[in-house]
């Protein structure tokens, strides 16, 4: 394994997001999903994915139905709704700003007198 | 769209609750298969795959549990699953619980009954619309000089002045009047039997202008008033118990002091009028009859419309909308200030000037000034109760939380939030507290009827919204601060401690064992605070029923009459002679008198009287004096004692001689060379004077509580204190009997009756019965107070003797060591005793001043005994103690008996 960074707090939920608005997935693979798009730099405690799928189910960015896995095995796969896709566009911009200001802010040289 | 994912979420969560958890449990134990079969496809075997997969995704428990409280309504259902695990704990522990219950009744009810009490009393309004605009009008300088007073002389009006200021119509859209037909009650007659009944005659606009709803008929209007129509409205509570709530009422006769009333009107409920502490029966129009005069005045003195000068009117405005106090005020002042001068002519400039003041109409009128502060030291004494009772309940849940550490910290390690166990406790606070609060509002329900009963009150201690929501609050603020107490011992369980061992930390032993001393220690202060009260109130009651009255109170049968028939003097001394006649035949009856003013009512004739012509100079307090109109035999029916001279006889009266007698301290005040017999008291004018007779030894006149004060005894059939003709009142009729004065009752009532069927017996009783109302409130607020003291040694000595038992069932193994290294039985016994008498030391140290400064406010309160009362404060600090020794002797006698071999295998 690389090196593998620890995820901002808050991060969670919008990984998952981008990852579900991909294809339908159940949870293993989100997980697994997340790992692949982000070339296996980001670490999702396999455990804490459950939580967060169940919040955002709540707060009705996901909803989820019963389904077969690619390997015939019954599993819970989890897509977006309408407003996941709001939201995930949203939170999108919002973390592209704050990327390019915090580039700026740390590539920012000395001025030298 | 969110709302609707949300109520999805949660009514999966709340309604298919096993579905969901099965549902949960396969998608998690799918993730790990899944994840086991990629850890397979690089090569581990299945069991070490499964094992892998597992290890890597974490505690399942612990994220099922987060997930379970991501889910929608979660709150709700952990709340309630607290709320069953909390009442399982519970009937667990019926002891406990019972007793936490029971603590927290006594304390919730005791609070509520004193509270509806203060709230009827001080702060409810009438039961009116718009109350926040009804004012009293009141004189807070008293009427002017040279006026005629009623006895209320702060809240009472001239006739002129009512009818100026009622034209005023920017400041009050309406101004009604109100005046007692009687000083007490006035005779009654519905069919053949005459009875009292409290009757008020009122202004036109009273029932329209205050809007008093009316349960059946109507109320005056103004053409009533003009034309003192006779109709009548009754109360709704004595239409309920006289007219036994017949529709029929309206339209049948009431006969008031025998003149018929046509009932037009039934009051709606909960409306009970105007005059404080009491309830009004009885609503007539304002009359002009003589016979009909209010304050039940003979007419030949002062009449309502006849005599400017008599201020006899009570007054109760309803503010224009929008209208403040001080913008009515400015209206009235200057009308108010003309109209005062109708009848008396000029003001004596030296006089204080006449004011008039707008006062809310709240709580109980006049009562507020009587009952302020005995009320809100009750509260404060109750408060203490309930702070007592707390900190009981607060210790027990305290040591049984203490007990469940090891529970705690297992549930921590498996994954409970640190929230979730401060909802749990919570929960399960809020039973015992909902139930508490529950039984002791049944408790306030039948204690405050009891409170009202016991105070005198009529009107009974409404337990309304303002007496619910306060029962809530403190309810809830138990609720919390039970919650919280023990949370904090909750939350110190270190997780995974409480799964290795069952042992606690020393450390955090020890702190709660210092917490659980400031409790005792503080609630041994408070309990010391309301003893040194209750003592003083209590030793005040003694010294009232101790007092010598200066007459002989037992034997002695009083009650009032109102001869209707008899208008004149003259009648009126005939149907006395009569009567005393008729009553000294009675067989029991060992001599009988007639007098104006009952002893120990509280009612009494004040002047200043000329002595030999001359009027004496000086204030009231330097010169005044008392009177009272007395019948033949009245020093010897009361067994005043005679000093000098003689008493007024049977032939004096039946002459109308103007002979009086005076007190002792008359005597001395005013003739300091000795003799007084043969001088003359009364008015300036020849024809106003009595000739001194006699001079009796000082005796009660309106209560127990009172100071000597200058008295003169005027014969009633000769002017009396009027020193007019026309003046004989109506009398109250003293019998000494020989046997019990109660048992007489029926039969002077059947002599009464056969003399005249219109006169009712008003308010018998014995005198000694009549002084002891005389201090209702000290007797009221010692028994209240005496109470609480015995409720707070009650929970003091129930907790000290938990927590000490419990610990000493902690120590056993170290007692245990100790007996077997050879410590006696006596030092052990020592050691337990002495660390409850060091609290109490502590206690008393500080509780000491405390209460002293307590004292201090309840000065108002005590009678004869001053605030710092030595015997007090050594029977409020020997009681805790004896308190303290008893229930800590119990578990030191056991910790004191333990057999070391015994403790010792134990362990």
């Amino acid at each position: 394994m690389g090196e593998q960074a620890q995820l901002l707090p808050g991060t969670l939920d919008l990984l998952i997001l981008k990852a579900v608005s991909l294809g339908p997935l159940h949870g293993y693979g989100a997980l697994l999903r997340i790992e692949q798009i982000s070339g296996k730099a980001l670490l999702v405690e396999q455990g804490a994915l459950y939580p967060a799928l169940f919040r955002l189910v709540r707060q009705g960015l996901l909803k989820a139905s019963w389904g077969t896995s690619e390997n015939n095995r019954r599993a819970k796969f989890y897509e977006l709704t309408a407003a996941g896709k709001r939201r995930l566009r949203q939170e999108a911009e919002d973390w592209k700003r704050l990327v390019a200001a915090m580039t700026s802010v740390l590539g920012a040289e000395p001025e030298e007198a | 769209m969110r709302f609707a994912a949300y109520l999805k979420s949660a009514g999966e969560n709340l309604f298919g609750r096993s579905r969901a958890d099965y549902e949960l449990h396969e998608e998690l134990a799918q993730h790990i298969r899944a994840r086991a079969e990629v850890l397979r496809t690089s090569g581990l075997s299945d069991a070490e795959a499964e094992r892998r997969a597992r290890i890597e995704f974490g505690s399942t428990e612990k994220f099922k549990e987060e997930c379970r409280e991501e889910r929608g309504g979660s709150w709700l259902e952990t709340f309630w699953s607290d709320l069953r695990f909390g009442l399982r704990m519970l009937r667990k522990n019926p002891g406990f619980t019972v007793i936490a219950i029971f603590t927290i009744a006594l304390g919730i009810g005791a609070n509520t009954a004193v509270f509806s009490a203060m709230n009827t009393v001080l702060l409810r309004s009438l039961p009116l619309p718009h109350p926040e605009q009804l004012v009293h009008l009141i004189l807070p300088n008293n009427q002017p000089a040279g006026a005629w007073n009623t006895g209320d002389g702060d809240t009472s009006f001239s006739e002129p002045v009512f009818e100026e200021l009622r034209k005023q119509k920017e400041a009050f859209s309406d101004l009604m009047a109100y005046l007692p037909l009687s000083e007490s009650k006035a005779a009654v007659r519905l069919d053949d039997e005459p009875e009292e009944a409290e009757v008020d005659m009122v202004s036109g606009n009273f029932f329209s202008g205050l809007g008093v709803r009316f349960a059946r008929g109507q109320g005056f209007t103004m053409d009533d008033e003009l034309r003192h129509t006779q109709v009548a409205v009754v109360s709704y509570s004595y239409w309920k118990a006289r007219l036994a709530g017949n529709p029929g009422a309206v339209g049948r006769t009431i006969y008031v002091k025998s003149v018929p009333f046509t009932v037009i009107g039934v009051s709606g409920d909960g409306f009970f009028g105007l005059e404080p502490g009491f309830s009004t029966d009885i609503w007539i129009p304002l009359q002009n009859r003589e016979d009909l005069n209010p304050w039940g005045n003979p007419p030949t003195i002062n009449t309502l419309y006849g005599s400017p000068k008599w201020w006899c009117i009570k007054l109760i405005g309803r503010l224009q909308p929008g209208i403040t106090k001080a913008q009515a005020m400015a209206k009235l002042d200057p009308v108010f200030q003309r109209a005062a001068l109708i009848g008396l002519g000029t003001l004596d400039p030296k006089a204080p000037k006449p004011l008039l003041a707008l006062r809310d109409a709240k709580g109980i009128e006049g009562a507020d000034s009587v009952y302020d502060q005995p009320i809100k030291i009750l509260m404060a004494m109750v408060g203490l109760v309930l702070a007592i009772a707390c900190g009981n309940v607060a210790m027990l849940l305290v040591a049984r939380n203490a007990a469940r550490q090891r529970e705690f910290s297992l549930r921590m390690t498996l994954g409970a939030g640190r929230r979730r166990i401060l909802v749990q406790l919570l929960a399960e606070s809020l039973l015992p507290v909902v139930s508490g609060g529950l039984l002791g509002w049944i408790f306030a329900r039948v204690s405050s009827e009891a409170l009202a009963a016991w105070s005198g009150m009529e009107v009974p201690f409404s337990l309304d919204e303002n007496v619910l929501l306060f029962t809530l609050l403190i309810s809830v603020a138990c609720a919390v601060a039970f919650g919280v107490a023990p949370l904090r011992s909750a939350m110190r369980a270190p997780s995974g401690l409480g799964v290795k061992s069952a042992n606690l930390g020393g450390n955090s032993e020890r702190k709660g064992r210092w917490a659980g001393r400031l409790v005792i220690a503080g609630q041994m202060c408070l309990c010391l605070m309301l003893l040194v009260g209750a003592g003083l109130l209590v030793r005040s009651l003694r010294r009232y029923e101790t007092l010598p009255l200066g007459l002989r109170p037992d034997g002695v049968l009083v009650f009032g009459t109102s001869p209707m028939s008899a208008r004149t003097d003259q009648e009126k001394y005939v149907f006395y002679e009569k009567l005393l006649d008729r009553m000294r035949a009675v067989p029991g009856v060992e001599s009988a008198t007639v007098v104006e003013n009952r002893p120990g009512s509280g009612w009494s004739n004040n002047n200043t009287f000329a002595i030999d012509g001359a009027t004496p100079n000086g204030s009231f307090k330097e010169v005044g004096m008392r009177a009272n109109d007395v019948g033949p035999d009245f020093f010897h029916v009361l067994g005043i004692p005679i000093l000098l001279g003689r008493e007024i006889s049977d032939a004096d009266c039946r002459q109308h001689l103007k002979v009086a007698v005076v007190n002792e301290t008359l005597t001395k005040r005013f003739f300091p060379k000795g003799d007084p017999l043969g001088h003359m008291i009364g008015g300036e004018k020849p024809g106003e004077m009595s000739t001194i007779i006699g001079v009796a030894a000082d005796s009660k006149y309106t209560r127990v509580g009172e100071e000597p004060i200058p008295m003169v005894y005027f014969n009633y059939s000769a002017g009396g204190s009027y020193s007019t003709v026309g003046s004989i009142s109506d009398m109250h009729v003293e019998l000494h009997t020989t046997g019990d004065p109660e048992a007489l009752v029926p039969s002077v009532r059947a002599v009464l009756k056969e003399l005249d069927p219109n006169v009712p017996m008003q308010k018998p009783m014995t005198q000694r019965a009549q002084f002891d109302e005389s201090y209702s409130e000290a007797r009221l607020f010692a028994r209240l107070a005496m109470f609480f003291g015995i409720i707070a040694i009650l929970l003091v000595a129930t907790g000290l003797y938990g927590t000490l038992a419990y610990r000493v069932s902690k120590r056993t193994p170290e007692i245990g060591v100790r007996m077997a290294m050879g410590a006696q039985r006596v030092q052990v016994l020592r050691m337990v005793l002495r660390e409850s008498l060091v609290i109490t030391g502590i206690a008393v140290l500080v509780g000491l001043p405390l209460a002293f400064g307590g004292a201090q406010l309840m000065r108002s309160m005590l009678f004869g005994v001053v605030p710092g009362d030595c015997a007090s404060f050594a029977g409020a600090v020997v009681g805790i103690t004896l308190v303290v020794l008893v229930s800590s002797l119990i578990p030191a006698r056991r910790a004191a008996s333990v057999d070391p071999m015994v403790a010792l295998r134990y362990e």
